[in-house]
């Protein structure tokens, strides 16, 4: 009896595992896991949701090089009274009542080595749309990595929209 | 509004130093080496030539002691229009903007060093180390200048970090650059306003004006280098 409880305990414990792995796996796949699940789609998309354009919380990309997140403060405008007892909405008020910024894991960037330095501002200018290098965040309920922007993506669009393609158009 | 053609001319960077105005104090050095990351090697190895300075006073003493004269002269990159460091790369890792700057891609950059061994005014510098800022240096690092790495080679820009915020500014008011847009770091310290920078292709900007002077001059004019760099010499010597 006694061997049989263990080799039950164990096999529990293999498949509490393995799932939990396989758990992790998918949901890496499905982009970085945020301090807060944030969802695009229900901000940006959804039929009865605030359909927000990507500038009312990215408010800074068509005036600098960063197209920055909002503070807890600006989600707090809302999120004071709408849907104030969903759990990930309790996580934000915790955030915001400390005073805190959620520790938002990034998902675009470039590599330090790269010696790269993005502007958002001329792209904004340009009428970039920002699925062009973006994907679809707005139809993503978690962000992820959808589209690579290696240096031979990026003169690809430089030359078809006539913009510099100088080295130290972006790189100095 | 400015028109078509002046939008698509791209402005030729130069700068021009006054010689009479340069006191030697060395403002421009130190504020090149803040806004340009530029490593920090030590003592004994710079003692080796192996520091590194995008820009640089010359010393000249004239005369016999008591009666000494001391000459200053700030070298940078004179961003040659012929210049010497270009076709020798192996790599392309440098070459010439439609700007007319003198420009180095860390990227592509492999460290042969012809292009240190060919330049006439000694004003590229080779990392023979990974970089390093005794502290408290490195809490002045710029975040908008690449940090060069050990075995490329880097040279002046004409702070193409300022000149990409003066050509933004100017685009945001819909005009051509105009004086005062881009002041590169050593201009704009300079106590004595010796140096001033713009764009030669405009004829009515000060460094035009000033390179029509009859005391204007280049370095080592004579190796067909084309500088854009101008001195304006001492009127003593004029």
């Amino acid at each position: 009896m006694r061997k049989l409880t263990a080799v039950i305990s164990i096999l529990f414990a293999a498949t509490l595992t393995s799932g939990f792995m396989l758990f992790e796996a998918f949901s890496t796949s499905d982009g970085p896991r945020q301090p807060v699940e944030f969802d695009h789609w229900q901000h940006v998309s959804k039929e009865e949701g605030p359909q927000l354009e990507c500038s009312t919380c990215h408010q800074y990309a068509s005036a600098s090089p960063n197209a920055t997140i909002p503070s807890v403060s600006t989600c707090m405008v809302c999120h004071e009274s709408i849907n104030a007892d969903s759990p990930e909405v309790k996580k934000l008020a915790a955030f915001a009542e400390r005073e805190a910024e959620p520790p938002w894991v990034r998902v675009y960037w470039s590599e330090p080595s790269a010696n790269v330095f993005f502007n958002h501002k001329p792209h904004i200018r340009a009428e970039i749309d920002c699925v062009a290098c973006h994907g679809q965040v707005s139809q993503a309920r978690r962000v992820k990595r959808e589209v690579n922007h290696s240096m031979g993506w990026c003169i690809d669009c430089h030359s078809r929209k006539n913009a510099s393609i100088d080295c130290y158009a972006c790189h100095r | 509004m400015m028109n078509e053609t002046e939008k698509t001319q791209k402005p030729q960077w130069a700068m021009a130093i006054d010689l009479d105005r340069c006191t030697g104090c060395e403002a421009c050095v130190v504020a090149c080496r803040i806004e340009n990351n530029i490593a920090v090697v030590g003592p004994e190895e710079s003692a080796r030539d192996r520091s590194m300075n995008w820009i640089r006073i010359e010393r000249y003493m004239e005369g016999e002691f008591p009666d000494v004269r001391v000459r200053f002269r700030p070298v940078l990159c004179q961003h040659c229009q012929e210049a010497p460091c270009e076709p020798v790369c192996p790599v392309y890792a440098t070459y010439h903007t439609e700007e007319g700057l003198n420009a180095q891609v860390y990227n592509r950059c492999v460290g042969t060093r012809y292009c240190a061994n060919n330049c006439p005014y000694s004003v590229r510098f080779f990392n023979f180390f990974d970089p390093q800022w005794p502290a408290p240096l490195e809490k002045s690092l710029n975040p908008e200048v690449s940090i060069r790495t050990r075995g490329v080679m880097e040279k002046c820009t004409f702070c193409i970090q300022r000149i990409r915020k003066g050509e933004e500014k100017a685009r945001d008011e819909d005009r051509a650059v105009r004086d005062g847009d881009v002041i590169p770091a050593c201009v704009g310290s300079c106590p004595t306003k010796a140096m001033y920078f713009g764009n030669i292709a405009d004829s009515n900007s000060e460094v035009a004006r000033l390179a029509r002077s009859n005391r204007a001059e280049r370095l080592m004019e004579d190796l067909g280098t084309e500088p854009r760099v101008i001195y304006l010499r001492k009127r003593d010597q004029a």
